[in-house]
């Protein structure tokens, strides 16, 4: 049966601020200026928003600021910046990753809590070494990892595309082609930070490695920046600036990991299982689909979603890629403004941002022709991550 | 805490209520592993009920200390202190002979960067670390 919420909801507008590395501006800048952007894009005026939501965490691990509008700008910060003390009927603030803030604004709408919801999330390059664990002890979580070295990100995933490598006999020439293809995209996208600096494989092969066998491309940019949307109810969508993008599929993830990164297979597993929620909430599957855009946060991800959503075998994902299937031209684009890896480091809302637009009609040189469905996924697989299928028309 | 001029030391393990015998046996120089009693299933990290039947029912048992190594990184732009930045370590996630995906994490030790493997034989060996510490790390097993 097709989700309750499918279709009710939809993205009526959306707004960038500049991304930059290690900016002197506050966070809060990049936040008010995407927020402005996103209300003007769908035709509101700020005293229209009357929903809020965020995640308000640091996007980082280990040893960073969290100072209010510095490094996060959470509700209350927003309520002053827009002056809506008195007008905001409805606000959320959700740890993780985006796909639940937009989920539960899109019921807010639907269910009429709020008219217009602003959904944000700001994101920094942290200060000093990017997740740097400088700790005497280690405690709870952290005290079968950080006596062994094993606290940066990288690292953590990088141990997933060993295995899959090792188990499915894949190289690092197979990820090269991803990458230089998500560059390839990059470069249709003016917004994005690797916008201007195209890749090659060479250049990918010989780049310093930071955990093999992830080198630095393997990664995604750290930026300053913030991307907001605006949803409304389906009915509210009709009238306004832009055709709207329909929230016609939405799962989160319920699988949570064990062992702190450990074992690969639950990236694959809750994958999978996040994947038969969002296909049955929206009554679609892998092949409606126009276009993916598909987490990059590391590049590994490229394979578990491709697999644990069902759009290739177990196994298949890095000959898929390298067939030519995932370029714009191929049948399924994949990740078409080069999203994290090519964009920046927006903690999803690339992902986000790019399946509206591709459905809107309004990605411009990377415009997909006719893209009724696009997916978009967030996070590594297992718990925090969350999917989302927007379309052209309400109605699956 | 660490004055002025004085070594910068790994982070050091604090057992706590659940993980404490772990740590306990590990500075005897035992791998001891958490262990369901009602479901038969070998548990790391601890947790406080079994993560496959939510039993309490758990204790802690010495395993054999074998295992293979299940995957690896080579960690080159190291982060965590006490870790020198320009010397690469390896990372074994660790399969314990015990049990299928009973994984741990551990510096793959005695053997170059280059040539720790996925499925390699390992064993047990013990880094003393402080007074009551000792950290489980793994060798390359070449047999009895
Ligand atoms: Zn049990």
């Amino acid at each position: 049966m097709v989700g309750e919420l499918s279709g009710k909801a939809a993205i009526v507008g959306l707004g960038y601020s500049k991304l930059e590395r290690r900016s002197p501006r506050p966070l809060a800048h990049f936040a008010r200026e995407a927020a402005h952007a996103a209300i003007a894009d769908a035709g509101l005026r700020v005293e229209d928003i009357d929903g809020l939501g965020t995640i308000p965490n640091i996007a980082a691990y280990g040893n960073t600021g969290d100072l209010e509008g510095i490094d996060i700008v959470s509700v209350p910060n927003m309520i002053r910046m827009l002056g809506r003390e008195r007008g905001i009927r409805w606000h959320v603030q959700t740890p993780g990753l985006c796909p639940d803030t937009i989920i539960a604004a899109a019921a807010a709408v639907a269910a009429g809590a709020c008219d217009y919801a602003l959904v944000w999330r700001a994101v920094n390059v942290p200060k000093g070494r990017y997740s740097d664990f400088s700790r005497a002890e280690a405690r709870g979580e952290h005290q079968f990892r950080a006596p062994y070295g094993f606290t940066m990100p990288a690292a953590w995933q990088s141990v997933a595309l060993r295995k899959y490598m090792h188990d499915h006999g894949s190289t690092r020439e197979d990820m090269a082609a991803f990458v230089v293809q998500n560059r390839k995209n990059t470069q249709l996208n003016p917004k994005a930070y690797w916008h201007g600096t195209p890749l090659t494989v060479e250049e990918y092969l010989e780049a310093p490695m930071v955990a093999d066998p992830f080198c630095l491309y393997d990664c995604d940019i750290p930026v300053d920046g913030c991307v907001a949307v605006v949803l409304a109810s389906a009915e509210r969508a009709r009238d306004l600036a832009q055709p709207p993008a329909y929230l016609t599929g939405y799962a989160q993830t319920t699988w949570p990991t064990r062992g702190g990164f450990t074992d690969s297979e639950h990236l694959w597993e809750g994958a999978a299982a996040m994947g038969e929620k969002l296909w049955a909430s929206a009554g679609l599957g892998p092949g409606d689909m126009d276009v993916a855009m598909l987490y990059d946060g590391f590049s590994v991800f490229l394979y578990v979603w491709l697999e644990g959503l069902g759009f290739v075998p177990r196994g298949e994902a890095a000959s898929y890629i390298a067939s030519g299937a995932t370029a714009l031209d191929g049948e399924l684009p994949l990740n078409t403004s080069g999203c994290s890896l090519g964009e920046g480091r927006l903690h999803g809302m690339a992902q986000v941002s790019e399946a509206v637009l591709q459905v809107m009609g309004r990605a411009e040189g990377r415009q997909i022709e006719g893209a009724a469905h696009a997916v978009a996924t967030v996070g590594a697989g297992t718990l925090a991550s969350g999917g989302l299928i927007f379309s052209r028309e309400a109605r699956a | 805490m660490t004055g002025e001029g004085a070594p910068v030391t790994k982070p050091v393990p604090v057992p706590d209520a659940i993980t404490a015998p772990f740590w306990e046996a590990a500075n005897r120089g035992v791998l001891a592993i958490q262990h369901c009693g009602d479901c038969d299933t070998s548990i790391h990290p601890p947790a406080a009920l079994c993560p496959d039947c939510q039993s309490p029912a758990l204790a802690f048992r010495e395993v054999s200390g074998r295992g293979r190594v299940y995957t690896h990184t080579i960690v080159r732009d190291n982060v965590t202190q006490g870790f020198a930045r320009d010397e690469p370590y390896v990372i074994g996630i660790i399969e314990l002979a015990e049990q299928e995906r009973l994984l741990l994490i551990a510096n793959v030790v005695g053997v170059a960067l280059e040539d720790v493997r996925v499925g390699m034989p390992v064993r047990v060996t013990f880094e003393r670390l402080t007074e009551s510490i000792a950290l489980p790390q793994f060798e390359p097993d070449e047999g009895d």
